[in-house]
């Protein structure tokens, strides 16, 4: 591996909307036009160090692209991060009327079971070169378990800001870290705004504030990954959550990044946004043919994928664009169907964004939107198991006897549904 | 190389401080000049730094200088006129 360069394989942050270039600190906004700022790459150095056999040497985490990922050095935080299951959804194809179909499944993502692993440990591990003893994040679930769980492993101090009227089972699952969880009172857009001043204020590796550059890249191993385990080629359709969008433009840019430095051969594929429609301003702006979105006040039990004014939303929609792919939204009742389907069908318990892929996957290969005889995967981010408010009551009942044999025949002879799983 | 800083830097000198935002304007506010009222009614420099305006919404990046107190309190007068007012990161908290 080719290391002799202080700022490893990464050449600057750049501004996504007018180019200007910035050092390599922690710093996300352009100064000129506010625009979000990106890392920007020395491909022509990758591409002599990132061979496919190269990445087949190193070990199975999200770490063998590493010159693709925005560190300077080794990675210190999350080093076992990744490398997830790629199921071969045979059964759910079947069900949904698709050729082939993949399931991506970051459900059993390590430590804390979502994606989010990968961009936590990007930006805690870029947090320990820039020399931040301290991280932070504002969250109501995924993210904070993830910043809390990968901080005391790496021995750094954390603060989690929440909503106080968040769930007790997501407070506990940061709490348990020893992180120090800060319950703000007050209406959603005043602790946003109140967080982005705390992020502004204080010398902290905010992860999803100052860190964001590095942050947002984390999201790319998901796609590289998704490359490698398909044999080194690109899916013609890939099926993507969408929150603030991120995500989505990050597995374009894996794609794209892959092919720009020969390790897979370019193919046509589009990038498809998934949302639920108590939360869909992504992708009601793509239905209707717009380039811009407008924000929505969020009611779903997709509580992941609720976010009402996405930051990426405008990004998203361009890929979406330029890969020709399109945006579905979900119900409540349609998440749930998603969710029982790939349990049913795969033995994989999604959270509720996996039943909006689920669902959302369902509605364009219905609609012939995703052909029939295509290749598709769908991206599971988080696991089944944090949202179980969502699906309980509705995943069928426990039937209730005594200790008594005659009790359990007479159950089976009465219900034809039990006899037939004889 | 900006690294960690280790002590609280205030953002500025006697309260005042500069506070970035995202502005969005439904319809019927498109035609007002909302900018202009508020730097009227309250003690904050405004600058603008980046428009877009459709039929179907406004969007405004603006720069706020001014007391913290006074920034907040034009930031509840605009939420109270029906804009919607983000910080220039959007959604800080995600899930």
């Amino acid at each position: 591996m080719i290391m002799e360069k202080h700022d490893g394989f990464m050449k600057a942050l750049k501004c996504r909307e007018c180019g200007r270039e910035y050092p390599l600190a922690a710093t996300h906004v352009c100064e000129f036009d506010f625009g979000p700022l990106e890392v920007a790459y020395d491909y022509d150095r990758i591409k002599k160090s990132l061979t496919r056999a190269a990445i087949e040497s190193r070990p199975q985490t999200m770490w063998r692209y590493r010159e693709l990922l925005p560190i300077a050095g080794a990675p210190t935080v999350g080093c076992q991060v990744g490398f997830t299951p790629l199921v071969k959804a045979d059964r759910l194809a079947k069900r949904l009327g698709i050729r082939e179909l993949w399931v991506k499944n970051d459900a059993v993502n390590y430590p804390t079971l979502s994606f989010k692993d990968r961009v936590v440990s990007v930006a805690l591990s870029r947090s320990k070169e820039l020399g931040f003893k301290t991280v932070a994040c504002a969250s109501t679930g995924n993210l904070a378990n993830s910043v809390a769980a990968n901080a005391a492993a790496a021995g750094l101090k954390s603060f989690v800001f929440i909503p106080s009227d968040l769930e007790q089972g997501k407070v506990i699952n940061s709490l348990v870290y020893g992180a120090n969880v800060i319950s703000i009172k007050g209406h959603y857009d005043e602790v946003n705004r109140l967080c982005a001043e705390i992020a502004g204020k204080f010398g902290w590796a905010f992860v999803n504030v100052n860190m964001r550059p590095y942050y947002a890249e984390g999201s790319k191993s998901m796609g590289f990954e998704i490359l490698e385990q398909l044999g080194w080629r690109i899916p013609q359709h890939t099926v993507v959550p969408m929150a603030s969008g991120s995500l989505l433009t990050k597995i374009h840019k894996s794609y794209q990044e892959f092919v720009k430095i020969g390790l897979v051969r370019d193919a046509k594929y589009h990038v498809h946004g998934a949302q639920p429609t108590g939360c869909n301003p992504i992708s009601a702006a793509q239905k209707a043919g717009l380039d811009f979105f407008k924000p929505v006040k969020p009611n779903t039990i997709a509580k992941s994928l609720a976010i009402g004014t996405p930051a990426d939303g405008f990004y998203a929609l361009k890929v979406m664009k330029e890969t020709g792919a399109s945006a579905e939204d979900v119900t409540d009742d349609e998440v749930r169907e998603g969710i029982r389907l790939l349990a049913e069908c795969e033995g994989i318990f999604a959270e509720t964004a996996g039943g909006v892929t689920v669902g959302v996957a369902k509605k364009l290969i219905a609609s012939g939107r995703i052909p029939a005889n295509d290749s598709v995967v769908l991206c599971v981010t988080g696991n089944g198991l944090k949202t179980l408010d969502a699906v309980a009551g509705h995943v069928g009942r426990t039937r209730d006897i005594k200790p008594s044999l005659r009790e359990f025949e007479a159950l089976i002879n009465s219900e034809a549904e039990l006899a037939a799983a004889i | 190389m900006a690294t960690a800083r280790k002590k609280k830097k205030p953002a500025t000198k006697n309260g005042v401080q500069a506070t970035r935002l995202w502005l969005m304007y439904p319809p019927r506010l498109i035609k007002r000049p909302v900018v202009w009222e508020l730097s009227h009614q309250f003690k904050v420099v405004t600058n603008v730094r980046q428009v877009s305006v459709t039929d179907e919404i406004g969007v405004v990046c603006l720069e706020l200088d001014g007391e913290r107190s006074e920034i907040k309190a034009a930031i509840k007068w605009l939420e109270k006129l029906g804009v919607k007012v983000e910080p220039v990161e959007f959604n800080v908290i995600e899930s």
